[in-house]
């Protein structure tokens, strides 16, 4: 039989349509031959290709946008936390495949919320509730222990909270509150935006007003406009400026005038916001003036200094491996302070750097915006070309976390690294906010760690051998990649879409506790 | 470390692994559709004995010991039917060539993915209707006008034009990075 031949029949095998007679003969070559069983697997290789990307593809010849490996990640990462994950875990497996075969063109990113916490002064919530400035709301009930937090609804309802309250925001025109002050600014827009308690509803009329909800009843102040009030077991009765209401659970009431002075007004809250975010982004320079003086740290660089030219950024770790800014340009930091950040997403963009030595555990630390990953490798750290011992920190499109190694020179089927994933951290529903993110390669322990905003994502084993314990940098940027290569442009673009404020290399393997108390003193 | 740690762990080496788990289980029933199921139960089968695997050892030697035994489980359920499978000594020597070829699985799918916008627009639908419609070639064929034989040949050429493409980029890719 001819080499044709039996590749015919390896088809006919994968495709389930193969005859007895010829399954025996093909059986009898494949356990003699190695070179037809090396071909059976590189069919089959393609075969599983195949199927993954036409279910990727859909139905539609147009270049949809879900990776491959989407389903599984998602089932399995979709955001950083780890008891979701576990619970999800095998069973949204099945379903997210499912899904994929059977709903293929609807895949129209989607997030579930219907405001965004957009400020916060002192803010403790209830139940466990972490919420950093730029958040989705979480949906349910929540509850503000205390302190004050502003949400921005997608009608463009403006609420400040004050603890302790709680509350449940239903839809961008609909609240529920169980208990607490809010104020509200409700554009023409938005007319018509309720406010649910438990003695009667709030309609507005576009308009800023002020609710006290307490176990007595509600208590409510217009400042400017006009507002309705649904008592639960009465008539409507409609509220104009400077007026206010006194309704008890019994039903009782009393109106009144006020001025309207005796209100904070929203800019007061405003100056309160920015006051906090300062003492917040005060606090952070203490700590980071701390991790400059950290003898571990091998190069360090927050990007706020103004000490050198333009296209010079300073090294604060004092070992003078200052960088050089290519192409990116200045953005807001974290905190919204402008020009204390780095933008790389046009073109090129990038920050050389040049690092010498051999190291053996290292910790790669950074603060990073990203606004999207649209390339198929999102650089954060790599080295120039893909020499040997040393490391590249990069995202994949899908969100995962990639960090590798090169361990020796590759060559036919055999891996020159070993490359460590964490499950998916980002999808597009994140675009914009700041995260902290931390791979600390352990040579001791033979682990490399993924770490977001201070948690362990992800951990890997590595096998003696793949281990490198004399790690190099070299030549470097931060941001991209350089020398990708030349002819094919899809690998050639791998700036990260999106800023940096904040980026470390430590020579040692910073512990996780000291991961998550940088994260701690660093969130914005 | 403790088991919450842990089960990040599992689950980061399972969401790498997949692809070379699936691979693995066709490999061992080729053209069985039924081959997605056990790989699904393999990994439902790794995830209940997660506790059993020691971290620092090669997770994919313990998974794939798994899905041969799930594989196994899967014949001796089917052994009523009369469906054609590998004999014992060949099924050892897969599973053991196989485990070798399946490192760089990723860097092959994204060389497939370009090589699939590189092919002719007549030769991506039929790829379609063969892999995502699963849909009979007899039925595609009666559509486009063609004989079953005749898509048979021209999906084989595709494959192996496919196969060539792949196998250049990654030659490319290994250039690059050496």
């Amino acid at each position: 039989m001819s080499q044709v031949q039996w590749g015919n029949l390896i088809d006919d095998l994968l495709d389930g349509s193969i005859s007895e007679a010829d399954f025996l003969r093909l059986e009898a070559q494949l356990r003699v031959d190695p070179t037809l069983r090396q071909r059976y697997y590189a069919r089959l290789k393609l075969e599983n290709g195949l199927r993954i990307e036409s279910e990727r593809l859909g139905g539609s010849s147009s270049e949809l946008a879900i990776p491959f490996w989407r389903k599984h990640a998602i089932a399995l990462g979709a955001g950083a936390s780890i008891a979701l994950l576990l619970i999800i875990g095998l069973s949204g497996w099945n379903v997210g495949r499912q899904a994929a075969q059977e709903a293929p063109l609807s895949v129209e990113p989607r997030a579930a919320g219907f405001a965004v916490l957009s400020e916060y002064s002192d803010a403790a919530w209830e139940d466990g509730v972490r919420l950093n400035r730029g958040d989705l709301l979480p949906q349910g009930p929540l509850k503000l222990r205390s302190g004050v937090a502003q949400l921005e609804l997608f009608s463009g309802v403006t609420v400040i909270l004050e603890g302790e309250s709680a509350f449940e925001v239903h839809s961008p025109m609909e609240m529920t509150v169980a208990k607490g002050r809010i104020r509200a600014l409700v554009p023409p827009a938005a007319k018509g935006f309720k406010v649910n308690t438990a003695t009667g509803g709030v309609v507005d009329l576009g308009t800023e007003f002020s609710l006290d909800v307490t176990p007595e009843g509600s208590e409510m102040h217009v400042i400017e406009g006009e507002i309705e009030w649904h008592p639960n077991a009465s008539n409507v009765r409609s509220l104009t400026d400077g007026q206010s209401l006194h309704w008890t659970v019994d039903g009782e009431f009393s109106s009144s005038g006020f001025a309207s002075s005796d209100f904070p007004r929203l800019e007061d809250f405003e100056r309160r916001f920015l006051g906090q975010r300062q003492a917040r982004r005060e606090a952070w320079e203490v700590a980071s003036a701390e991790v400059a003086s950290d003898p571990r740290v091998l190069a360090y660089f927050p990007m706020n200094s103004e000490e050198l030219g333009r296209r010079q950024l300073a090294d604060g770790s004092g070992s003078g491996f200052h960088g050089t800014i290519v192409s990116a340009r200045k953005d807001a930091d974290r905190w919204d302070e402008s020009s204390s950040a780095l933008n790389f997403s046009p073109a090129g963009s990038r920050v050389r750097v040049s690092i010498p030595g051999e190291h053996r555990s290292m910790t790669f630390y950074c603060w990073a915006r990203i606004d999207s990953l649209d390339r198929m490798y999102n650089s954060l750290f790599l080295t120039d070309g893909h020499e040997l011992h040393e490391p590249h920190w990069q995202i994949m499109s899908d969100g995962r976390l990639f960090f590798s190694v090169k361990k020796r020179e590759s060559w036919p089927e055999r891996p020159d690294k070993h490359i460590t994933y964490s499950p998916s951290f980002w999808d597009p529903s994140m675009s914009g906010k700041w995260f902290q993110i931390a791979t600390v390669y352990n040579v001791e322990a033979q682990t490399t760690t993924h770490y977001v905003n201070g948690k362990a994502i992800g951990r890997d084993f590595i096998s003696d051998e793949f281990l490198v314990d004399t790690v190099r940098i070299g030549a470097a940027s931060i941001g991209n990649w350089n020398e990708p290569t030349r002819n094919d442009s899809t690998f050639a673009l791998r700036n990260l879409n999106g800023a940096i404020d904040e980026f470390a290399i430590f020579a040692d393997a910073l512990s996780s506790e000291e991961i998550a108390e940088l994260y701690e003193k660093g969130r914005p | 470390m403790d088991s919450k740690d842990t089960d990040a762990t599992i689950v980061s080496l399972l969401t790498q692994h997949q692809p070379a788990i699936h691979l693995y289980v066709e490999s061992l029933l080729p053209g069985d559709r039924a081959a997605e199921d056990v790989a699904q139960e393999t990994n439902a089968i790794i995830w209940e004995k997660r506790g059993d695997f020691k971290l620092g050892t090669n997770f994919k030697a313990w998974a794939f010991a798994i899905a041969r035994f799930q594989v196994r489980k899967y014949r001796y359920k089917q052994a009523t039917e009369s469906r054609l499978v590998f004999c014992e000594e060949l099924e050892e020597v897969i599973a053991e060539e196989m485990a070798d070829t399946l490192e760089g699985i990723s860097d092959h799918h994204m060389a497939l993915q370009e090589c699939l916008q590189k092919l002719k627009p007549a030769d991506r639908e039929l790829i379609y209707h063969r892999y995502f419609k699963k849909s009979p070639l007899s039925e595609y064929g009666q559509k486009i006008g063609r004989s079953v034989g005749g898509l048979k040949v021209t999906l084989h050429r595709v494959r192996n034009r496919l196969q060539v493409c792949i196998e250049k980029r990654l030659a490319l890719q290994k250039g690059l990075r050496a």
